[in-house]
């Protein structure tokens, strides 16, 4: 029984790869017709961000990239981080919103409820993935380029998966629990703070606390994309960390999604 | 015979909404397994099934539970217990233009909601054509839906739901809405769509319709089956139900201005007219031709309407009925129910008269109008109606609100 389940889960984006690409579509351009800035906000957020966090840290704190990332420039090693985490906190915070927006069609409209989870993981992955390439396409001209870049959308793929799973979670719960909305977005804030995005790992001298680190599955990604990136290496143990996290993550979560789908009509 | 099996099998669901008085419960519910919730049943050991090409029409009072058996048929919602199967594909219009999105153009919004409904990218192309086409939207297609006019909304809605030719096609008082021209359309393509022996599940508080549209009538009364059969008969055993709940009291409230004029608009030539003739004047005679206010029980009455053609090649359905109030009829005859009546087509201008001539009154008491109507070739639409002026029986001697012609025989 659970098994089907997760067979539908796992056949979504391809059996109803119509209706994805429809929603995705028209959620992708969504962003861009409401406001009159549309676009521009979508770039405009990120540069803000980045060029707070460049002021604080590089300017006031003086914080360097971590030796070993050589002559790189804060800002780069920052963005790094910055955009693939940035993909990643737009999915997660606009989950909690994801089916109480789309009540009206769950419950007037017999469709596969599980497309929105998908769409809503995709569209910011598409949206963030822009911005990330733009960075990737710079630096490439900067020489930075080596044959593990092949690595880098596998990476960002596997992001995309981790983030699927705890969409379908936050966002099927947050049928029956409201207050989830507001709990995730300060969790998003926490989160991103115990993130090395903004700061170096190496600024933390205590190797256990390092350790822990290993916990946050974000941590490993950021770590992966940078190491790849900027210095052409591979830490097995992030690899390692991101492909199970990843698949575990997407497993469960679609899993609990599928289980409680059928209830979303009495509660919306 | 070809022998079909049934479109819709529905086997003793029941449906029950769990009440929580506090949101916090649910999730106590669940934390602590312990119960925190009122049980409400909405529907209750319901079975039924609608063979293929058959229509069903679901009646019943406000919360009887009508729209919560339409969703549990389109499948939005689940049945707490018992089993539903349907046959093909759904197209359910529960509520129109559910799956819009208000800033994009209502050709954006075809793909969509067709995708919703499962058509492939392709069909869509095909059909879209045809959708726009129906919902008479011109231009507008190509601008944002959250510009549009509920009117045109719901055009769209309708278009799309019916363009993708779906199996089942579930209704929820849609009929009620847009204006009288795209009544006319909704009409028609219920009926071809009835013609092609599709299967439709309806729910409506237009008894008319029902009698109309549906072969089947189910009759849902506090989340029970109260009656199902035919539809006339269930139609029929639901408005005297209903008139023996209502209490008299608003006779003359409720009863339009008598002799109102609704006059189409007739200075543009060109134009189609929406409505195909209109009514000229009502009049309700004795038989010697002199029109009467007041009637003697068990008398004759010649009940007539001069009607003029809008349209050439004009077919339509003529109905009078005596009222009580605006909303009360107390007995109605229509050409759509007198199959000995051939209807020929008019063409545009001709001016004729309907005469019906009704014989040995029944009523003995009381005050009641005459209603004329004029009806398109469905019988489902209804172009225009026009009341007479109050007519008052002339009470005899005896009691009841009836009479009747009679014969005795006694023994010695």
């Amino acid at each position: 029984m659970s098994l089907a389940l997760l067979r539908d889960w796992i056949v979504t984006p391809l059996s109803d790869r119509r209706l994805v690409s429809n929603f995705a579509r028209q959620e992708f351009y969504a962003q861009f017709t409401a406001s009159m800035g549309g676009f521009l906000w979508l770039i405009l957020t990120p540069i803000a961000n980045i060029s707070i966090y460049a002021f604080v840290f590089s300017y006031i704190f003086k914080v360097r990239a971590a030796e070993g990332f050589g002559e790189t420039a804060f800002v780069l090693f920052m963005m790094i981080g910055y955009l693939p985490w940035f993909a990643f906190a737009d999915a997660i915070g606009r989950s909690t919103s994801l089916l109480l927006e789309k009540a009206p069609l769950i419950t007037k409209v017999k469709f596969p409820v599980q497309v929105i989870p998908v769409v809503g993981t995709l569209v910011p992955y598409i949206t963030h993935a822009i911005g990330f390439s733009l960075l990737l396409l710079y630096l490439a001209t900067q020489g930075y380029v080596n044959s593990l870049w092949v690595l880098l959308p596998f990476i960002f793929f596997l992001q995309m998966l981790f983030t699927a799973g705890l969409v379908a979670i936050l966002s099927s719960l947050s049928v029956f629990l409201r207050d989830l909305q507001q709990l995730v977005a300060l969790g998003i804030n926490v989160w991103f703070f115990l993130t090395p995005i903004i700061y170096p790992l190496s600024m933390i001298q205590s190797d256990s606390v390092k350790a822990y680190f290993l916990l946050n599955p974000m941590h490993s990604f950021v770590n992966l994309y940078r190491e790849i990136v900027l210095r052409g290496e591979l830490p097995l143990i992030n690899l390692q960390i991101v492909i199970v996290v990843s698949l575990v993550s997407y497993l469960f979560g679609g899993w609990l999604f599928m289980r409680i789908k059928h209830a979303f009509g009495d509660v919306l | 015979m070809i022998h079909t099996p049934p479109r819709i099998i529905v086997e003793n669901i029941n449906k029950d909404f769990k009440i929580y008085t506090r949101p916090q419960d649910r999730l106590a519910e669940i934390l602590l397994r312990r119960p925190r919730h009122k049980l409400y049943h909405v529907l209750r050991d319901i079975s039924f099934a609608v063979p293929d090409g058959k229509s069903i029409g679901v009646i019943g009072d406000n919360g009887a539970g009508k729209s919560t058996l339409l969703k549990l048929l389109v499948g939005t919602l689940q049945p707490t217990s018992g089993s539903i199967q349907t046959h093909g594909q759904v197209a359910a219009l529960l509520e129109l233009g559910a799956g819009f999105h208000p800033e994009f153009t209502g050709r954006r919004n075809i793909y969509l909601n067709a995708s919703l409904l499962g058509v492939p990218d392709d069909d869509i192309a095909e059909l879209e054509r045809g959708i726009i086409e129906f919902s008479e939207l011109g231009d507008f297609i190509d601008r944002p839906v959250k510009t549009y006019s509920s009117g045109m909304y719901v055009r769209l809605a309708f278009s799309i739901a019916t363009m993708v030719r779906p199996d089942i096609l579930v209704i929820d008082e849609a009929l009620s809405v847009g204006d009288l021209a795209f009544q006319k359309k909704c009409v028609q393509r219920m009926n071809e769509f009835r013609e092609q022996n599709k299967t439709m599940a309806f729910c409506s508080h237009s008894m008319f319709h029902v009698q109309e549209l549906c072969d089947i009538a189910i009759w849902i009364d506090k989340g029970e089956i109260k009656e199902m059969g035919d539809s006339h008969k269930v139609v029929g055993d639901y408005e005297n139900f209903c008139n023996n709940k209502k209490s008299y009291t608003s006779v003359q409230e409720d009863l339009p201005a008598v002799h109102t004029e609704k006059q189409p608009d007739q200075s543009v030539g060109t134009e189609e007219v929406l409505q195909d003739c209109k009514i000229n004047s009502l009049s309700v005679c004795n038989t010697e031709g002199e029109e009467i206010t007041a009637i003697d029980p068990l008398s004759d009455l010649v009940l007539e309407m001069e009607v003029e053609v809008l349209n050439d090649n004009m077919e339509g359905h003529f109905g009078f009925a005596f009222m009580r109030s605006a909303e009360e009829p107390i007995a109605s005859f229509l050409t759509t129910n007198a199959e000995e009546i051939e209807l020929r087509r008019y063409a545009r201008g001709e001016v004729f008269k309907v005469r019906l001539v009704v014989e040995k009154v029944a009523m003995r008491v009381g005050e009641f109008y005459v209603l004329g109507g004029l009806a398109d070739k469905s019988g489902l639409l209804w172009y225009e109606t026009k009341f007479s002026t109050q007519l008052c029986m002339n009470a005899n001697k005896g009691v009841g609100p009836m009479t009747m012609q009679a014969t005795w025989n006694l023994d010695a």
